[in-house]
């Protein structure tokens, strides 16, 4: 019977900080959900009011805008790298996953290749999403849409550079054996942040792939507001914008 | 491969690199300062060259001081938590260089005297200490701009202050008091009491632990400079679009929100873990003490409703700095949403402050009272109600803003509900007083004003909670009076019987009990004058957070301030009275209240590692006297059956 390991700092064993690490990283996720619950709540408040129809002026950040439609090979092409961001973050999961039940078997070298290939594949997928935000065909301040995409996709991107940070942490703690068979928990509790990961990319893949078009038709229309200039001529009352615009 | 004895244990150690502590021995809170300051005047400038000179906004406010001053708080921050050394552990982590027993012990502040309360230090207790002096700090900033805005609403026969100046002390005050009260228990209680009397060793997480006190105080500065740029003017909520509209000073507003809630949020995530693994032996559910339950209780709302509470500041720091239009209703935003975001956290924070305070309550009167707690299942369900309903009730702040009117009676319902769950907890602290032996100290006498004041918050609120009554109370004088007997009362004084309890424990000293008390009942009776006569006020009809007001209200506000003077000068007592004690006061054994939970059963100044052999738990620790018929006697039996009784 092997002696267990025992954390250097403690004298406990590794099994145990784990179990109180697991239950650190679940109240932490708990918290990160909450905040992504604030942005998704946000967009779907947003967009079942459209206040002042301004949800997505002129509809221009969907579909039928050309420079989005020459920038993207499918219909809905606003979505689409959240999509392929999600994918490639799967991929990394399951990676890393698949590595981690290598290095079971008592194969090291297969957690440290398979957290490698992880690192490169999140750095894609990090390169995507600044590529996303980058050349969104709109800028924040183009409607309530626009802002909100924005918002999901930095918080996308701030949970991508978290998660790749941790993936090249586990590749190089396992080369140096800081991370082995008989202590393969720090590899773990990456692969159970990284499932998570993948989880808030996929709600907010949801929400802007799903719910785009305002289901709010006929909105409260607040007219424009401008600087008081008492020198300036009155204005003509011009008619709102319908939806259809 | 060296080895290290813990606990009698031979244990491997990684390779040592350097002394213990390695670059952690040169970094503290002065290099944090430079390094904060000078990150924030790099920033600052650089973020400066990004702007032509003179450039103006759309209504001809210089566009480069929203940008520089959040670029200069970016800098604050980072330079700060860097010069502490917060990004050494995950540096060394990534780069495989794990810390040995020894550099854990140099990181525990062990042989370090006072400077380890200047350092980046991970011992839990050293932490509690941190989180009281931190949170007195604050309270008595904003006890400061609260002795300002009563001397403003005394003085009503001039203007003594600019009124953007009095909005911004308004402001400030408010945030400033909100946060020191949800630390001022949770924190050194939370950190220094609850893993001792869990019968732990430490926190779950020590470098967490170390990382929510150092942000904590990061989250300072940046509410203090605001006052300097144009401050709060638009009271602690910042309702849109008075948030968007106002000055620079609303970003330090922001940064201190947003840094403030990852401090609160890893805080909780510590509590939470520690009180659910790292209870003693034989410690089962039903044999935890309730404060321990009420410190879980506070971190599980604190938990899930402060990224509500960050994202409302983040949303409108965006809309602010980079064009977003989350809370612009022109460009599709909407006020509304700024107000569920805020007030989703703006109510179970209420609670985040009140239940502690209760808990610490429910542990000092079985000791003075030689009782056993009345109904401790009724403590938990009292408890466990709050949490679960708290989560919906925060829209009765919304009645009069015309958000889903339909919402109001729901809302209203859910708020009074909650009033039952506040009751039993009430109810457990008359009940185990009645008939108790009565030991009259400091901490007890807090107990009878927490009472007195939590009644007449608690009724004053059930007004509030009707809707039809909010729409004559909704945004007076009476919310102000009602809010401060919560939060104050109730809060604040529960805090000061606390410390009184606690005192020995944390400094192995006695708290002088003459001159705390003499603080403590000055400061209870200028309460009582300052608020009753701002609920007469209210009763009137005047507006809160307004600098001019009627003639037929002087008299009130006069009352108000005088009553004020006298707080002040009662927390000046109290304050001198802990400053002596615990520079000179009467030495304290180990357990001076003789109470039985584990944190009164180790030595005074508690070990570095608390305890020399970890306790195992056989009983409630509320043994006194005449059992209590409702204790879990039986569960208890069950569980030693089961398990087996420990020897």
């Amino acid at each position: 019977m092997t002696s267990p390991v025992l954390s250097p700092t403690t004298g406990e064993p590794a099994s145990v900080i784990f179990r109180r690490d697991r239950l650190g990283l679940i109240f932490l996720v708990v918290a990160d959900f909450s905040g992504t619950m604030a942005l998704i709540i946000s967009y779907v408040y947003l967009w079942s009011l459209n206040v002042n129809n301004g949800w997505a002026p002129n509809q221009q950040t969907f579909g039928n805008n050309d420079l989005l439609k020459s920038r993207s090979p499918l219909p809905w092409a606003a979505d689409w790298p959240f999509w392929a961001i999600l994918a490639l973050t799967l991929v990394a999961t399951i990676v890393l996953w698949m590595g981690i039940r290598s290095m079971r078997s008592g194969h090291r070298g297969g957690l440290v290749a398979a957290a490698a290939l992880s690192t490169i594949i999140l750095i894609a997928a990090i390169a995507l999403q600044w590529w996303q935000i980058t050349t969104f065909p709109f800028g924040p301040g183009n409607g309530a849409y626009a802002s909100a995409v924005f918002l999901l996709t930095a918080s996308v991107l701030a949970h991508l550079l978290l998660a790749g940070f941790l993936v090249l942490a586990v590749t190089n703690r396992t080369r140096a054996g800081l991370i082995s068979s008989d202590k393969p928990f720090q590899a773990r509790l990456v692969g159970y942040w990284m499932v998570w990961v993948c989880v808030s990319i996929l709600l907010g893949a949801i929400v802007t792939t799903f719910m785009k078009d305002s289901p709010n038709t006929t909105p409260a229309n607040f007219g424009e507001f401008s600087l008081y200039n008492p020198d300036a001529p009155t204005p003509s009352p011009s008619a709102s914008p319908s939806p259809a615009q | 491969m060296s080895a290290a004895t813990i606990h009698q244990v031979q244990v491997p150690q990684p390779k040592q690199h350097g002394k213990p502590g390695g670059i952690m021995r040169h970094l503290n809170f002065f290099t944090g300062l430079v390094s904060g300051v000078v990150l924030a005047l790099v920033f600052g400038y650089v973020m400066s060259l990004q702007f032509p000179a003179g450039a103006l906004t759309a209504n001809f406010a210089n566009a480069a001081a929203g940008p520089v001053f959040w670029a200069m708080m970016v800098g604050w921050v980072v330079g700060f938590m860097g010069g502490m050394g917060a990004f050494v552990g995950p540096i060394r982590w990534l780069l495989g260089r794990d810390l040995t027993h020894a550099d854990a012990e140099f990181m525990a502040g062990k042989d370090q005297g006072k400077f380890r309360y200047w350092r980046f230090t991970t011992d839990h207790k050293v932490v509690g200490i941190q989180y009281l002096i931190v949170a007195m700090i604050i309270l008595g900033f904003g006890g400061l701009l609260a002795m300002l805005i009563r001397t403003e609403l005394g003085i009503t026969w001039m203007e003594v202050f600019n009124p953007d100046f009095y909005n911004s002390l308004v402001g400030t005050h408010g945030i400033a008091m909100i946060i020191a009260m949800i630390v001022v228990v949770s924190g050194p209680v939370g950190n220094f009491i609850v893993p001792l009397m869990c019968g732990a060793r430490d926190m779950a997480f020590p470098r967490l632990n170390a990382l929510s006190i150092w942000l904590l105080v990061c989250a300072v500065p940046p509410l203090i400079l605001s006052l300097l740029v144009g401050g709060i003017r638009d009271g602690w909520s910042v309702y849109q679009p008075l948030n968007a509209q106002a000055g620079p000073g609303m970003i330090g507003y922001q940064t201190t929100i947003i840094v403030f809630a990852v401090s609160t949020a890893l805080a909780s995530v510590n509590i939470m873990t520690t009180v659910l693994t790292m209870r003693a032996k034989g410690m089962t559910w039903s044999r935890t003490p309730i404060l321990i339950y009420g410190a879980f209780a506070a971190a599980a709302m604190g938990l899930y409703a402060f990224p509500f509470y960050m994202y409302s500041q983040i949303l409108s720091m965006t809309d602010r700095l980079v064009n977003t239009s989350f809370f612009n209703p022109i460009e599709g935003g909407s006020v509304w949403l700024y107000q569920n975001l805020f007030w989703l956290l703006g109510h179970p924070e209420v609670y985040v402050i009140l239940i502690p305070s209760i808990a610490v309550m429910m542990e000092i009167i079985p000791v003075f009272m030689r009782k056993p707690l009345f109904s401790y299942y009724m403590a938990i369900a009292g408890i466990v109600g709050v949490v679960g309903l708290s989560g919906l009730v925060w829209a009765h702040h919304m009645y009069m803003t015309g958000w889903a009117p339909q919402a109001n009676y729901p809302f209203m319902l859910s708020t009074e509900m909650i009033s039952i769950p506040v009751g039993f907890l009430v109810l457990v602290v008359i009940g185990t007083m009645w008939r108790g032996a009565f030991w009259s100290r400091l901490p007890m006498m807090a107990v009878f004003a927490v009472i007195f004041n939590k009644m007449i918050g608690g009724v004053t609120g059930v007004y509030l909670s009707d809707v039809p009554a909010d729409q004559y109370f909704h945004g007076n004088m009476f919310v102000t009076a009602h809010f401060h007997y919560m939060l104050m009362g109730a809060g604040l004084f529960g805090a000061m019987g606390g410390i009184a309890y606690y005192f020995p424990k944390m400094t192995g000293r006695y708290l002088d009990e003459r001159t705390g008390s003499i603080g403590f009942w000055t400061a209870f009776a200028g309460f009582q004058i300052t608020f009753m006569s701002m609920f007469v006020a209210g009763l009137q009809g005047q507006p809160r957070r307004v600098l001019q007001f009627d003639n037929m209200f002087d008299i009130s506000n006069w009352i108000s301030t005088i009553g004020a003077y006298v707080i002040g000068i009662g927390m000046l007592i109290f304050l001198a009275a802990i400053m002596s004690s615990w520079r000179s006061g009467q030495a304290a054994p180990s357990n001076p209240w003789q109470a039985q939970t584990l944190d009164w059963q180790t030595a005074t100044p508690v070990p570095l590692e608390n305890f020399p052999v970890l306790p195992v738990v056989t009983k409630l620790p509320y043994d006194y006297g005449v059992p209590d018929p409702l204790a879990p006697k039986k569960l208890e039996e069950q569980y030693d059956e089961k398990v087996g009784a420990p020897s």
